[in-house]
């Protein structure tokens, strides 16, 4: 079954076709990672996804629902959504922070209840925010902030977890282990991951499903080594790519020194096997 | 205290209870304070001889002070002061702007407007104690009512489009307001400007009662707003994906607290300071969440409007200052202090 289902959508701003035509299925249970150059319209495409832009064309089931019959608190107990930028408001504790995933459950005039609040120290321990559940948010390092806005979106207790460029600010042992936390609650808890990422090695290496789009447009969909090793990869950038394999693990070289004449011509994707 | 860690429940309670204690300390000592001396003690069997509890001692001459002249004018600045810093602190909240007092969205425009149209035409068919509140409230409603339409209703806009469209109105309303005035004698001019600066002398129970109801209401709203308001803080877009209906929240708060200003500024004018100085403080005090800041500062309003009353009409007795005046005079030097805070501790999310 799929988690979310998109069919023929379509998003204009003005006269900018930012999504042109997209129709995918993101299976439950899976990660599936939006790439593409800049302007390619990830982040449209993962903000229609979560509800929060409405699609000018086309349609968006979550859980075979229809996202546009569904009022907010209805959405947000269906899918979460971590964003690219998300707002820390000072002087808010941690635990009261990641208490706010349970606002669809217990309502905006009620208190949490003993199970809300269960279920906030469950995802607290989970990624280990513990020791500084009492500290205020703005106190906390880049990587624990990340760590906090995961643990908010679990804390909405939805199958279906959004993510925009969740990585984007951490250096290489947070992204890891950022990555290695989510895969985790993928594997164990059977969520389904949408989300974009920039780096197509991490985005290889962690989703199973990776969907590549150019100007708006799907231009190919699949399991992760496949699409990476795919010449389309190569030539939404526009720019020749080598693909290596490190002990089974795809691994995405730029290569640069190519005029661009010769890369508009051929755009060309080099594998190799030590 | 550590920045790191907002302020201890116990601190909260501390703080809640004090501004409890503070609002029947001030009330007591409105009663108490005026050109007949009164004791304490007298007032307090008094008061509690009102809810049917032992004897009043007060000579009939005191009753009266105590009871027609005092206590309705104690009650109304209870009740404006709760009002004012109420809708202050929720529009900080729901337009997540620490500047935002609630005359925001053209309220004391719209009010002034109203009274001015009513004092002008004085003697036409018009009196004060009808057409002036009438007026000042259906002008200050009208002003929000454009502001809210004119700024997209709030919903297809976001906040920052719906404020600078009550600056617009605001700037508006001002412009024919002061047409208005300049065109009469110097003395409706010293009228208006009275009305414009704020009292709290010719309250009465009736005023009391037709306040009463809409500062209930209106702050009751709020005060159950302050979870949701909470949830703003993280800006509309997280607020919706976390389940808030936010246009509708924000159409709620935004209605509650203009129709709790507009019913207030009504009666007793245009008071400033109140609104952005309460609200702020005790967000020092308390920290960020709106679950507390919003009762909180219902009760510290009350009690400072009090006081600042007692300040107004003892300080020149005989006569009696504006108390906006004393607002100001408290409000200003008080907000400088609180933001040289700010410098050193975090007191507004950024």
């Amino acid at each position: 079954m799929a988690a979310i289902s998109i069919r023929n959508l379509s998003v204009h701003v003005g006269d900018a076709v930012l999504i042109n035509d997209i129709t995918l299925d993101v299976p439950a249970g899976t990660w599936c990672t939006v790439i593409g150059p800049n302007g390619a319209g990830k982040t449209t495409l993962v903000e229609s996804a979560a509800g929060i832009r409405s699609p000018s064309r086309g349609s968006i089931f979550v859980e075979d629902v229809d996202m546009s019959t569904m009022n907010e608190r209805q959405r947000a107990k269906k899918i979460a959504l971590v964003p690219q930028h998300p707002t820390v408001p000072a002087g808010m504790t941690v635990r009261d922070y990641v208490g706010l995933g349970r606002t669809a459950h217990h309502g905006i005039l009620r208190a949490m209840t003993a199970r809300d609040r269960a279920l906030v120290e469950d995802v607290i321990a989970r990624l280990d925010l513990s020791h500084f559940a009492n500290r205020d948010v703005a106190s906390l390092s880049g990587g624990e902030r990340q760590r906090m806005v995961l643990a908010r979106a679990l804390a909405q207790s939805t199958m279906t977890i959004v993510l925009d460029e969740p990585i984007s600010g951490l250096d290489l042992r947070h992204q890891i282990d950022f990555l290695e936390l989510l895969r985790r609650e993928v594997d164990d808890c059977g969520l389904t991951v949408l989300s974009t990422l920039h780096d197509l090695t991490l985005a290889g290496q962690f989703a199973d499903r990776l969907v590549l789009l150019s100007d708006g447009s799907l231009v190919r969909e699949g399991l992760s080594r496949d699409v990476i090793r795919s010449p389309e990869l190569a030539a939404s950038y526009a720019m020749t790519l080598r693909v290596v394999d490190i002990d089974g693990a795809d691994v995405v070289v730029p290569v640069r020194n190519l005029s661009m004449d010769a890369l508009q011509e051929q755009p060309q994707m080099f594998g190799e096997t030590p | 205290m550590n920045e790191a860690l907002p302020p201890s429940p116990r601190r909260v309670r501390i703080v809640a209870a004090s501004s409890v204690v503070a609002v029947v300390i001030c009330a007591l000592g409105g009663l108490a304070i005026g050109p007949l001396s009164i004791p304490w003690t007298g007032i307090l069997a008094s008061v509690v001889s009102h809810v049917g509890m032992g004897h009043s001692h007060l000579t009939s001459l005191q009753n009266l002070v105590v009871w027609q002249l005092r206590a309705p004018r104690v009650v109304l600045a209870l009740l404006a002061g709760a009002m004012l810093s109420v809708a202050g602190g929720t529009y900080q909240g729901v337009f997540r702007n620490p500047l935002a007092d609630p005359y925001l969205l053209g309220v004391a425009a719209g009010a002034g407007l109203g009274a001015t149209i009513a004092i002008v035409n004085l003697g036409n068919g018009f009196t004060t104690p009808t057409w002036t509140p009438a007026l000042a409230f259906g002008g200050a409603l009208l002003a929000v009512v454009l502001t809210w339409i004119i700024g997209g209703r709030g919903m297809r806009s976001n906040s920052s489009t719906l404020i600078l469209a009550g600056v617009a109105i605001a700037a508006l309303f001002t412009a024919f307001q002061t047409y208005l005035q300049q065109s009469n004698t110097s003395a409706t001019i010293t009228r208006v400007y009275l009305w414009l600066l704020g009292s709290l002398a010719s309250a009465s129970w009736h005023q009391v009662l037709i306040v009463l109801p809409y500062v209930v209401v209106c702050c009751a709203v709020c005060v159950a707003s302050g979870r949701a308001l909470d949830v703003l803080s993280v800006g509309d877009v997280e607020s919706r994906s976390l389940g808030l209906p936010v246009s509708r929240v924000r159409l709620i708060v935004v209605l509650a607290s203009s129709l709790g200003t507009a019913a207030v500024v009504s009666v007793v004018g245009l008071i400033g300071f109140v609104g952005i100085i309460i609200p702020h403080i005790v967000r020092l005090l308390v920290g960020t969440s709106y679950r507390r800041i919003l009762p909180i500062s219902l009760f510290f309003g009350a009690a400072f409007l009090v006081v600042a009353d007692g300040v107004a009409r003892t300080v020149v007795s005989p006569s009696e200052l504006p108390i906006g005046v004393v607002t100001a005079l408290v409000g200003a030097p008080v907000f400088v202090l609180v933001l040289n805070l700010r410098r050193s501790r975090v007191i507004w999310p950024q």
